[in-house]
């Protein structure tokens, strides 16, 4: 067992959410910000000076700390960062900055916004003209996001992967969204509906990739210690991690067996009390499908390759989605590819709403503990093992 | 050719790259249609995109080395959108994009478009080599199908 010696000392006290949109109507991504980390003060049950640490994500077009100690009028804060993305860069410097003394009750906030260069709509609007990606990038380019649909190709060629694998990611989720008041894709989704949708960067069409939203997630943390004070039963976070190998190049990716996913998995098992037979609820993260798959694979729920069938085999025909064993669901949101692209913060604030049994229709019975795979294979691979205690 | 070439005329020759002083000879060398690597002088290893160090040894003595432009298509994905670009037209076909792992050394990559090649053909496994192009008045480096495979 790897040291750990935060485990289960940072708790998730507080949540705030603006929900999804395709446009916030007129709303700044820090009208967004400040609404959701309103709402998860106010549901922490502290004031503003009772936070004395912020955290947000460095989302392109997304407001930085200092802007939203301001905005919020917090008296004075001792930790302010602004981690890269995906979400779980952000929960464990909030944790660390938490356990280390840095400060004692951090406002984590995630603010996402439409650019012009991923929505049409997003482009014509005059206030966000001044968002621009600096020197255009050629198209010969497996970066970023290219970089799954390009692996995607490999993971077809090794493992004679079929679309209707990636599909089923998209199914799942869409299933999800239609339980999830906050989600923005609602409207049932078929496999036809699926294998007919757009090609953008084959073998990946519009389905497979997250879609560009508005809104905003907010969350309070503080030491387990403060948070028994005001319930018994707190969501802590048991084991985080972050995943990296040293050749992380999208196109010098050693393979697909061999990226940010395994250290992510090696390492948090190594600190986690807690592992798959264990689990209520799964987190895999679908910013592309191809993701999901590989935390499926990653996290040894199946063998490499085997994600596809491993879904068909797990799918519940009735309630048209995946329930691993019949009993541990997969993004019940909906995920990035149909709740919205939070880039992970949407599956930690679920992983904590179903803990706390407060999921609505969506609420997995007595669900204890979920299991969090963030990001993708080559600079943002993280994970994180949430419980009630 | 690169010879007289300074810095900001660099720059000015590839408008849409990012080029740094890392990366200014990798790009220097596509001015004399040579894909220039780093290899390490110390144990002789390349690697890319070009690093101030050599990641295998920390060696700061790097020589950009040409490359043979032989390899191998490893990663093959079709554009139906994408950025522009002169000779891209998304409309009538999809623009194919390659990682093509280099004969000089197992996991050294390279990513460009493949030209003269039918789309099916375009497939992970197909033996390629370099090409040269012109786009926006400096040569790129595309690959082709290797003549005989």
């Amino acid at each position: 067992m790897a040291r750990n010696p935060i485990r289960d000392e940072i708790a998730i006290v507080g949540l705030g959410s603006t929900g999804f949109h395709r446009d916030s109507g007129g709303r700044s991504a820090k009208a967004l910000a400040c609404d959701a980390s309103i709402r998860a003060i106010r549901d922490a049950g502290f004031e503003p000076g009772d936070i004395d640490g912020i955290v947000g994500a460095a989302e392109p077009g997304g407001p930085n700390p200092n802007e939203m100690s301001a905005a919020l009028g917090l008296p004075q804060v001792t930790h302010f960062s602004s981690p890269m993305p995906v979400a779980v860069f952000a929960l464990v410097d909030a944790m660390n900055a938490i356990f280390s003394g840095s400060c004692s009750t951090v406002l984590l906030y995630f603010a996402y916004t439409r650019l012009p260069w991923n929505s049409r709509s997003a482009a014509e609007d005059p206030f966000r003209r001044h968002h621009t990606l600096g020197v255009m990038p050629s198209p010969e380019s497996v970066n970023a996001a290219a970089a799954y649909a390009a692996w995607a190709s490999r993971y077809i060629h090794e493992y004679d992967a079929r679309r209707e694998d990636f599909g089923r990611v998209a199914l799942n989720a869409r299933a999800g969204a239609a339980r999830n008041p906050l989600a923005v894709m609602k409207a049932p989704l078929s496999m036809e509906g699926y294998l007919q949708a757009r090609m953008i960067r084959e073998p990946l069409c519009l389905l497979d990739m997250d879609i560009p939203v508005d809104g905003a997630d907010a969350f309070v943390l503080t030491r387990t210690e403060c948070a028994r004070e005001k319930t018994r039963n707190p969501v802590v976070v048991h084991a985080a991690t972050t995943g990296l190998v040293g050749t992380n190049d999208e196109d010098q990716l050693p393979s697909l067996r061999r990226h940010g996913q395994h250290v992510v998995v090696e390492s948090l098992r190594a600190k986690s009390d807690l592992w798959l037979e264990d689990m209520d609820i799964f987190f895999p993260y679908d910013g592309f499908s191809i993701i999901t798959l590989g935390w499926i694979e990653n996290f040894g729920w199946c063998p490499p390759g085997g994600a596809g069938r491993f879904l068909e085999e797990h799918w519940d025909p009735q309630a048209g989605c995946v329930m691993i064993d019949g009993r541990i669901p997969l993004n019940p949101h909906g995920g990035s590819l149909s709740e919205g692209a939070t880039r992970g913060s949407g599956h930690i604030r679920e992983a904590v709403m179903q803990l706390r049994g407060d999921a609505g229709e969506r609420q997995v019975a007595g669900a204890r503990n979920a299991l969090i795979g963030c990001g993708g294979f080559f600079f943002n691979s993280q994970g994180a093992i949430l419980r009630r205690l | 050719m690169s010879e007289g070439v300074d810095d900001a005329a660099l720059v000015e020759r590839f408008p849409y790259l990012r080029i740094d002083h890392d990366s200014k000879h990798f790009y220097r060398g596509w001015l004399d249609e040579r894909l220039l690597f780093n290899r390490c002088d110390a144990c002789e290893r390349f690697h890319h995109p070009p690093k101030p160090v050599c990641p295998s040894c920390w060696c700061a003595s790097l020589t950009p080395t040409e490359v043979s432009g032989r390899g191998v298509i490893h990663l093959a994905m079709f554009l139906h959108q994408g950025p522009p670009a002169p000779g891209v037209d998304y409309t009538t076909a999809p623009h194919p994009v390659v990682a093509v792992e280099l004969e000089e050394q197992e996991g050294l990559r390279f990513t460009s478009t493949v030209i003269d090649c039918p789309r099916d053909a375009i497939r992970i496994g197909l033996p390629v080599e370099l090409g040269w192009v012109d786009r926006f008045g400096a040569p790129f480096p595309v690959f082709r199908p290797l003549e005989g495979s």
